[in-house]
């Protein structure tokens, strides 16, 4: 197949068409901020940290949903990004219970790690402090609403990886919801499988198994990609 | 019958959270004192709803300075829903931890706060009478306070990497072990560590012998006593059973399993503070108050678990003729014989073969609905009792902390000290230390405040029956 050029800030590439610019950008080690971005299952573009600028298009446009084009002209660090990457992180704190001092993840969340790299070192936005369920009805897993940030990672890893289909989202805007099968207990599910993926998929302390307190929690992203990889290869 | 009032706000440093008033008869002498806590956290609310394996990180943030009593207390209650109890190894570790936050707040308590008074004088000027002044009079003094106080904080960093707010002490023992490196930097620490408690108690031995009717005279309060003692009512911090004692040393149960707090405390709310009343339930709310921290686990205890501050809790037991001691300054003597006992308890740890091993926890999983764990805080006995539903999330929370069982007596301390020191609107600058200085004697941590470097912030106001000020003293 022939190679397309493009430019990534101002750096000039060639590569395969059919790839997403965040694949590009990856390829090529230029950091893009992402959050609902999973390898191994598909892209939605819901967090909009990936946000890119392209020469003639007036709008921001989410690099894990774009794919690259021929003499395209890419920009991935402009102060405007910066300035919406900011916000959109900001937001994300904003909206629901995040304590990190206290919570499972410290340390190991995605979610702490973005406000690092995006410097917040405070939240401009009024928190909504909503009554999130803590759902503990899983024999060994505990699914906290308040630090959920709605990505979806869970939903899709549950269904395009495991085929269970378990999570799902209801409802619109702040009232949006991660549910278990047509919202009951996850404990009562009859299409879960207990298989954890959903757990590794997790980027914050939302999902985290009963067995573990701080300082123990070992999630495992990559290995959502390396199942599919190893499944293309027996295919 | 005509009273009047006096106000002193606030007691604390920065937030304020405590005021006292003193009300006065119509003859200008004093009737009545209360200690109002004006601080609500809600950590008992806010923590239902969560998972109980949550506990043992939420709880210590209650308090800086003693959070690893709160994850110790959390842990034990965690363990017992589980239904399983913490290898050797963990338990040598966790002991070694709480005997680092217990020097380390003794340290803070005496040397950075108290030394003050002792080496510079109740009144001497309030602006040097603090750890600046100490540091410009005594420096030697000063930083080896500050370098106990390290030594106690790294027996946490050295095992977990943390100083404070510390993680790894996990339901069924620890996330980390002790590795060879850090066994043998600890062990380096405690000559100086015993040389400078022994400094310390030099301090307060020729305050108290230069001081002995003040010493005397400081807040008697004759009380009942709790603490937590071993098999053979040793002294013990970390995992032992309950031993009250009345005001004349007689035992009145022993052996309790902190299981059973429940049958002998009881708590009850009072309309003017936030912080709870709790007492005594056999000898109900008027004669149950109880104290607890090192003036009572010295007092409860038949001897201590090392030498060297055994051979001082002998000299502190002869003050009373092995009765308890009652007065609130003898808090700082037995402060330090505690920091004594730590340090020993410390070095015998460390040169336990198995403190190494890697056998460090156990792993169990929801089997009970109820858990109730205790330890001795700086302060004095802490108890977490929870309850949970048959998932583990936590339906109902308990903490009895250690200052709210001291409320009642601080209250009588201060009325006791308010009676010498208040007659009519006559009030002066040394009154005021010195009820400031009861309230330290008790190291309370309502609030961190009062770990502050300088004076407490006072107003003190004489208010007649209809509220009108007559008389107003201000310290800033």
């Amino acid at each position: 197949m022939n190679k397309i050029p493009i430019i990534i800030d101002e750096k000039k590439l060639e590569t395969d068409p059919g790839k997403t610019i965040l694949e590009v950008c990856r390829e090529n080690e230029i950091d893009i901020l992402t959050m609902c971005h999973l390898k191994g299952v598909l892209d939605i573009g819901a967090c909009r940290l990936c946000l890119v600028e392209i020469e003639g298009v007036n709008k921001l446009l989410s690099a894990c949903t774009t794919k690259v084009a021929a003499n395209m002209v890419i920009k991935t660090n402009t102060e405007r990004i910066k300035k919406y990457q900011r916000i959109t992180t900001e937001l994300l704190f904003a909206e629901r219970n995040h304590v990190c001092a206290v919570c499972v993840a410290n340390g190991k969340c995605e979610l702490q790690n973005l406000g690092y790299k995006v410097g917040m070192d405070h939240i401009r936005y009024p928190h909504l402090f909503p009554q999130c369920e803590v759902d503990t009805s899983h024999a060994w897993y505990v699914m906290d609403h308040n630090r959920c940030i709605m990505c979806t990672r869970c939903v899709r890893v549950c269904n395009e990886v495991e085929g269970a289909h378990n999570w799902d989202v209801m409802n619109r805007g702040h009232q949006v919801r991660i549910i278990s099968d047509f919202n009951t207990a996850w404990g009562e599910s009859v299409t879960c499988t207990s298989c954890g993926k959903c757990l590794h998929a997790c980027p914050t302390g939302a999902i985290w198994p009963k067995a573990i307190v701080q300082g123990q929690l070992e999630k495992k992203p990559g290995i959502i990609n390396e199942l599919m990889e190893k499944r293309k290869m027996k295919l | 019958m005509d009273k009047r009032k006096i106000m002193i706000s606030p007691v604390t440093r920065i937030e304020g959270h405590a005021n006292i008033t003193i009300e006065l008869d119509d003859k200008g002498n004093v009737s009545d004192a209360l200690f109002h806590v004006n601080e609500f956290r809600g950590f008992e609310k806010f923590c239902e709803g969560r998972m109980y394996t949550e506990m043992p990180t939420i709880t210590p943030r209650i308090c800086g300075i003693c959070p690893t009593s709160h994850t110790l207390a959390s842990v034990k209650a965690c363990e017992m829903i589980q239904g399983i109890q913490p290898t050797y190894t963990a338990n040598l570790l966790r002991r070694l931890m709480h005997i680092g936050q217990n020097l380390s707040s003794h340290a803070l308590s005496f040397f950075h706060l108290s030394s003050p008074d002792f080496l510079l004088g109740y009144d001497s000027d309030p602006a040097k009478r603090n750890i600046i002044g100490i540091a410009e009079k005594f420096p030697d003094i000063a930083l080896r306070g500050i370098r106990l106080r390290k030594f106690g904080q790294e027996l946490s960093e050295r095992i977990t990497g943390k100083k404070i707010h510390i993680m790894g002490i996990v339901p069924g023992g620890m996330a980390y072990p002790l590795t060879e490196d850090n066994r043998k930097a600890l062990l380096e620490w405690i000559p100086e560590a015993i040389e400078t408690v022994q400094i310390g108690i030099g301090i307060i031995k020729k305050f108290m012998d230069d001081n002995e009717d003040m010493v005397q005279t400081f807040a008697p309060s004759a009380t009942l006593y709790l603490g937590t003692v071993g098999p053979n009512g040793e002294h013990e911090l970390y995992d032992g059973k309950l031993r009250f004692i009345d005001e004349h040393g007689n035992i009145l149960q022993d052996q309790a399993s902190p299981q059973q707090y429940l049958d002998f405390i009881a708590e009850r709310s009072v309309n003017w503070s936030y912080l709870k009343y709790p007492y005594y339930k056999p000898f109900g709310f008027d004669k149950g108050f109880y104290r607890v921290g090192p003036l009572a686990r010295l007092n409860v205890a038949t001897k201590m678990r090392t030498p060297l501050a055994q051979a001082e809790f002998e000299i502190f037991k002869l003050l009373n003729d092995g009765k308890p001691v009652h007065g609130a300054f003898y808090y700082h003597y037995t402060r330090l014989i505690e920091a004594l006992s730590d340090v020993e308890d410390a070095e015998r740890i460390l040169n336990d073969p198995q403190v190494t091993s890697l056998h460090i926890q156990h792993h169990g999983r929801w089997n009970y609905e109820e858990g109730i764990g205790s330890s001795e805080a700086p302060r004095g006995t802490l108890f977490h009792h929870y309850k949970t539903d048959e998932t583990g999330k936590l339906l109902k929370v308990n903490l009895l902390i250690a200052t709210g069982q001291n409320n009642p007596s601080m209250n009588r301390s201060v009325l006791e000290v308010a009676k010498q020191y208040v007659h009519g609107a006559d009030i002066k600058e040394g009154m005021l230390n010195r009820v400031e200085s009861t309230i330290r004697c008790y190291d309370p941590c309502l609030s961190c405040s009062t770990h502050a470097i300088g004076k407490m912030p006072m107003v003190v106001e004489v208010k007649d029956r209809n509220g009108a000020v007559i008389k107003r003293l201000e310290r800033f």
